[in-house]
């Protein structure tokens, strides 16, 4: 019984979630604007367009995690503010679905304008059509836990008026690993070195991400409410 | 009994005992280990005079693990009891530990250059341990950044619990990837690949340091009850 209301508790939770980011469709396009506009930056800075074709992905990754991160802010700030994180919890809610359903609903909000920017990178990096897929399958499999971890950095800072740049020193080194094996499983794919082993490790990272983040967004919800 | 130490004023009185004598004690393992370092071993047959930084080297990224393992015990300690105690010896150890890696990775940088020829490898080891110095200074910098103490001690806690993965992935990644960096030489038991002429010198700075560690993490513990007691005194007076 208590299984099936968790299910439905994130499901109603998402629901909201997606019906919010929606009526503020701005996120969305801040987000790809900022996407397009910081990937462009990195091609205007290197004059040699075979460099680019070279550093593609970091350049990618690099600024996909910059612009999660400051999207996820407005996910969790506006809630805070307006009192309905608080009021979620009141109405029974538990931490952990809330930081389930938010984190579900920056994935949709990420992947559906994600999808329609790929083919930009792949005309402004001058990739091949399999580095393309590649790249896609590893945002696929890797930004769940991306978005995990920025709900989790939001929440760190949600309380602070001043100096919201921790939230970027604090989370950061825990990106690495993800930016690690996300690049060289996109480089062994595309030279055909990849084995499946690859793939599992971005999955196996999600599933390590997954409760180290909801047990951390449990905690600190709490003493938000406190 | 330890509860009874876990007591902040309790604590305090205890510290000003023990603090000078481990003082004492880790400056004369200290000056007994320089002294082994530089005459009482030979030099190595492949590294030369180099090896001598091992001395300093290994026994810092032994603390720099050692003193995070402290932290995140504490903070679970912390989160699960709610002991003040254990929030200001994770407090108090931050820093501590945040110098103790990086003076690891610059004595391993001051190492690398003759040996490896070069300052800096992105190796696992060494990433691994330039992301615990990132986590160590995330600490430290959320330790300040909030207004209410016991809040940011919550944090801290809940960060130093998640940064507990590293941990693993620093011991075990000389042998989960092929790096430049050996493998263990010394923790190795069954066959240790280091000579006793070398062993005994690198225990006697490991002790020294243990020592130092704990003569500093003391001090610092007594000055952060002495700052509570004043916001004590100083929220008293204005209430």
């Amino acid at each position: 019984m208590g299984k099936y209301k968790v299910k439905l508790d994130v499901f109603k939770l998402v629901k909201r979630e997606i019906r919010i980011m929606l009526k503020n469709f701005s996120i969305i396009y801040s987000f790809s604007t900022f996407f397009l506009i910081a990937s462009l930056i990195f091609v205007f800075s290197v004059n040699d367009i075979s460099y680019v074709k070279i550093f593609y992905k970091s350049i990618v990754w690099i600024v996909l995690i910059f612009s999660i991160m400051l999207v996820s802010e407005n996910f969790l700030n506006e809630d805070f503010n307006d009192g309905s994180l608080k009021e979620l919890q009141f109405l029974g809610f538990s931490e952990e679905s809330i930081v389930v359903s938010k984190s579900i609903a920056m994935w949709v909000m990420i992947m559906i304008p994600m999808l329609f920017l790929v083919p930009f990178v792949f005309v402004f990096f001058q990739i091949t059509l399999y580095e393309l897929i590649s790249l896609v399958i590893t945002l696929f499999l890797a930004t769940p836990s991306l978005t995990l971890i920025s709900i989790l950095s939001s929440l760190f800072s949600v309380q602070l008026k001043r100096n919201k740049i921790i939230q970027f020193v604090i989370i950061l080194p825990f990106f690495v690993p993800m930016i690690i094996f996300t690049t060289s499983t996109g480089t062994l794919f595309e030279s055909n070195n990849l084995k499946e082993n690859q793939f599992l490790i971005l999955i196996g990272i999600f599933f390590i991400t997954l409760p180290v983040c909801l047990m951390a967004g449990r905690l600190i919800m709490r003493e938000i409410n406190k | 009994m330890i509860f009874n130490l876990a007591n902040p004023l309790r604590f305090q009185r205890l510290i000003e005992k023990i603090e000078p004598i481990t003082l004492n004690i880790a400056i004369t393992l200290l000056l007994v280990g320089l002294f082994f370092c530089f005459f009482g071993s030979p030099p190595d047959y492949l590294q030369g005079e180099t090896v001598r930084i091992m001395y300093i080297h290994v026994p810092c990224a032994w603390f720099s693990l050692m003193i995070y393992s402290i932290i995140a015990l504490c903070s679970i300690f912390s989160i699960v009891f709610k002991h003040t105690l254990a929030d200001l010896i994770s407090r108090s150890c931050a820093p501590i530990g945040a110098c103790f890696t990086l003076a690891t990775l610059l004595s391993g940088s001051i190492w690398g250059k003759p040996t490896w020829g070069t300052w800096w490898v992105w190796d696992a080891r060494l990433t691994s341990e330039l992301v615990l110095l990132v986590i160590y200074l995330g600490l430290i910098i959320i330790n300040n950044a909030y207004e209410d103490k016991s809040k940011a001690d919550r944090y801290s806690s809940i960060l130093a619990i998640i940064g507990i993965i590293n941990l693993p992935i620093i011991k075990w990644s000389v042998d989960w990837w092929s790096t430049l960096h050996q493998p263990a030489s010394i923790s190795k038991f069954s066959s240790p690949s280091i000579d006793p002429s070398m062993l005994l010198p690198l225990f006697i700075m490991t002790f020294s340091f243990f020592f130092f560690f704990i003569s500093i993490l003391l001090v610092r513990v007594r000055g952060e009850i002495i700052q509570r007691k004043i916001e004590v005194i100083r929220f008293n007076r204005t209430v």
